[in-house]
């Protein structure tokens, strides 16, 4: 696996390259719906907030560490019965499921969540933002400065946010056409199957780090070397892992444990980055421009938060394996507040929304992720 | 492996309460069966100890209030705490059941039986009380008390001496061995008992008040004095924001001159400081960072933060008392 057939310097195609009047020009502002009163929507969202925030305590504790005992269990079931599969295939794939289900659990519900601070007041040195390290190629560290910082302070502000359309996809009007949009679709397919190495090469791919022109107007905290060598390191230890260690220790069962192991990360892949599609893509989010966070209160990024992201409906087990980011509305609004409390807070920011006339954007999956996959049509031509 | 082992944590250790008492109306005794691999402590020493208060692991300090001697025949060691109804800790404490498990540091502290052939005058004030009973136990324990004789005086409020019994106990297995029960109010001011034992190697513990007086009178005598004091919980004034105030920032074997009005964040950034961040209005968690000691004031709600060990995130957190942090 590399990463070279993913993203090359041609298909690099990112909004800082454009220069800012272009921008100006490009950007279709949201004037189809009336600004709200942005001080109460402050006023309100906060309110929400401290409510939930004073409830926050052992039970929420509890939860994170049963998600984290489930997760291992699925984990070693999964890893037991891989090898099992020679006694009857049936074993093999339930063992494939397991290991799938264990990794997008650690992605989703723990590594996400507890690497945006949701668990940070439990002190705990183990569950903390600073010091989890997730089961998928992306260094932590790298995930947190272009997650945690720039997408959720910029949210799909174009040239700031370096998640929107991941440099691969034009998704709005905000890009110019360029010819290999035409066979986006494509890419968009390539993307989710490799997503893990997407993840894990776009601080690297938006630094222009092997490919490209460099920038210099880019503060960065990061060296370049620094970010090659935590790519290299932690995508080196999951392959060795998935497709060495593990295989080799089934001994004459190493096919059944390599094909497994290898089939539990595609189906990861595909599951995460539909996920992350539907709450960031869908045909109703807007998109910003610089100008429009500028000074910005509180309330007015709140705004933003609140257009820039989707909700998906489903029942309990739906929510937990999507890490909750089926409540993408509210993640993005109270990035910190432990994700299973945004089932208890969407009710609520609703009306909040209704009675200033914003829209929420939620839908079934199937209405969310067909609006996804017309986005993605759509902006393939100009 | 928490699974596995409840409250396993990296670098502190496991123990189990083995029971809670009630020893006075606020006063509380916990006694812990630390896990076998806890170097066992000297008495006078502390360990700070962390239970999980709603979900929140929370750390205090307490002296062991029992001698090395103690641990080494029972397994166990114990813990003897004023309950403070608005403390973060020990208002929780008397509701711990039984078995549960709970973190310990390691022993720390040099407050101990000073190695000495002068007599050796201990002032207690209150809680303060314990790391002597430590102290005592272990010196009749290994007879050391022969050597020259140990006088206590335990200052409390009337009523509110704890451990009497104990303390005729130890009376009783040594004739070296005295002490006086004395409330402020009736007997006066500290200073005029201390007067006469100015040859004396003098420990003291107990509140910041008793210390600055029994200090200022060792002074004036020049006598030795270890102390070990309880600087009262430092007082937040809320009402003081607009009033700029400077604390002392230390990080990483630096000290730093903080004020209240900027955040942390940009008076490292000012003082040219290592640190990390991104969006800089508290969403990212890049500037994350573990709070050793002190109190800090989040900026976007005005709330305090607790006073110990804590993950504090600079771009939003003002120093509201002098600051300890791990870049
Ligand atoms: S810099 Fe983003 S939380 Fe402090």
């Amino acid at each position: 696996m590399n990463t070279g057939g993913l993203i090359n310097t041609k298909e690099l195609q990112e909004a800082p390259s454009q220069t800012d009047a272009e921008l100006q020009k490009a950007t279709t502002p949201s004037q189809s719906i009336s600004k709200p009163d942005y001080a109460i929507l402050e006023a309100q969202l906060d309110a929400i907030k401290s409510e939930v925030k004073g409830k926050i305590g052992a039970e929420d504790a509890a939860y994170i560490r049963r998600i984290i005992l489930i997760q291992r269990i699925c984990e070693w079931s999964g890893r037991i019965l891989l090898m099992l599969g020679f006694l009857q295939p049936v074993l093999w794939v339930a063992g494939v499921l397991s290991l799938a289900a264990a990794k997008i659990l650690d992605n989703m519900e723990i590594g996400h969540n507890v690497m945006h601070g949701q668990y940070d007041w439990m002190n705990d040195s183990f569950i903390n933002s600073k010091r989890y390290e997730w089961d998928i190629a992306c260094d932590g560290a790298s995930w947190n400065r272009v997650h945690n910082y720039e997408h959720h302070t910029y949210t799909n502000i174009i040239g700031k946010d370096r998640d929107f359309g991941y440099g691969l996809l034009r998704l709005s009007n905000d890009f110019r056409w360029r010819i290999k949009n035409l066979w986006q679709f494509a890419t968009y397919i390539l993307l989710s199957v490799m997503f893990q190495w997407g993840v894990s090469y776009h601080e690297m791919a938006a630094e222009r780090v092997f490919f490209g022109k460099k920038k210099n107007n880019r503060k960065n905290q990061v060296t370049h070397s620094e970010l090659k060598k935590r790519f290299f390191s932690k995508g080196a230890r999951q392959l060795v892992k998935d497709y060495v260690l593990f295989p080799l220790l089934a001994g004459p069962l190493f096919l059944w444990v390599l094909s497994g192991n290898l089939i539990a990360n595609l189906l990861r892949n595909l599951w995460t980055s539909t996920i992350i599609f539907c709450g960031h893509f869908t045909g109703d989010v807007e998109t910003f421009n610089a100008e429009d966070c500028k000074n910005e209160t509180r309330g007015q990024w709140y705004y933003r938060q609140a257009l820039g992201s989707s909700n998906i409906e489903g029942g309990n087990l739906f929510h937990v394996l999507t890490g909750h980011l089926s409540f993408q509305v509210e993640h993005h609004l109270f990035p910190d507040i432990p994700a299973r409390r945004y089932r208890e807070m969407a009710p609520k920011v609703q009306a909040v929304f209704k009675q200033h006339g914003m829209h929420y954007n939620t839908g079934s999956f199937w209405k969310q992720y067909t609006s996804v996959l017309k986005r993605i049509v759509r902006y393939s031509f100009p | 492996m928490q699974q596995f082992k409840p409250a396993w944590r990296d670098g502190y250790y496991r123990a189990q309460v083995e029971a809670v008492r009630n020893l006075k109306s606020d006063m509380v005794e916990v006694i812990l069966t630390p896990e076998k691999a806890w170097p066992s402590h000297i008495a006078g020493q502390h360990i700070a100890l962390t239970i999980e208060v709603n979900g929140r692991l929370t750390t205090r300090v307490f002296t062991v209030a029992c001698g090395s001697s103690f641990h080494r025949e029972t397994k166990n060691i114990r813990l003897i705490t004023k309950v403070n109804n608005e403390g973060a800790i020990t208002p929780f404490l008397s509701s711990v059941t039984p078995s549960t498990w709970v973190n310990i540091s390691v022993p720390k502290g040099s407050f101990t039986l000073p190695n000495t052939d002068k007599p050796v005058l201990m002032v207690a004030g209150g809680s303060g009380i314990t790391p002597f009973i430590a102290m005592l136990e272990d010196a009749i324990e290994n007879k050391l008390i022969h050597r020259a004789p140990i006088h206590l005086l335990y200052f409390a409020k009337p009523n509110e001496h704890v451990l009497q019994s104990e303390l005729l106990a130890l009376q009783k297995r040594t004739n070296n061995f005295t002490f006086a029960l004395l409330t402020r109010q009736k007997d006066g001011d500290v200073e005029a008992h201390l007067s006469h034992f100015a040859d004396a190697h003098w420990l003291v513990c107990g509140p910041n008040t008793i210390y600055e007086q029994v200090q200022k009178v060792a002074k004036l005598v020049e006598a030795p004095l270890d102390s070990e004091h309880f600087a009262a919980l430092p007082t937040v004034n809320i009402g003081s924001l607009s009033e700029k105030e400077t604390f002392s920032l230390a990080h990483n074997g630096q000290h730093l001159a903080v004020n209240n009005q900027k955040s942390l964040l940009s008076q490292l950034q000012e003082a040219k400081q290592p640190v990390t961040y991104g969006c800089g209005m508290g969403i990212c968690h890049q500037c994350q960072c573990v709070k050793k000691r002190g109190v800090v004031r989040d900026t976007r709600t005005g709330e305090l933060s607790d006073s110990a060990e804590q993950l504090i995130q600079l771009c939003v957190s003002q120093a509201v008392t002098d600051l300890e942090i791990q870049l």
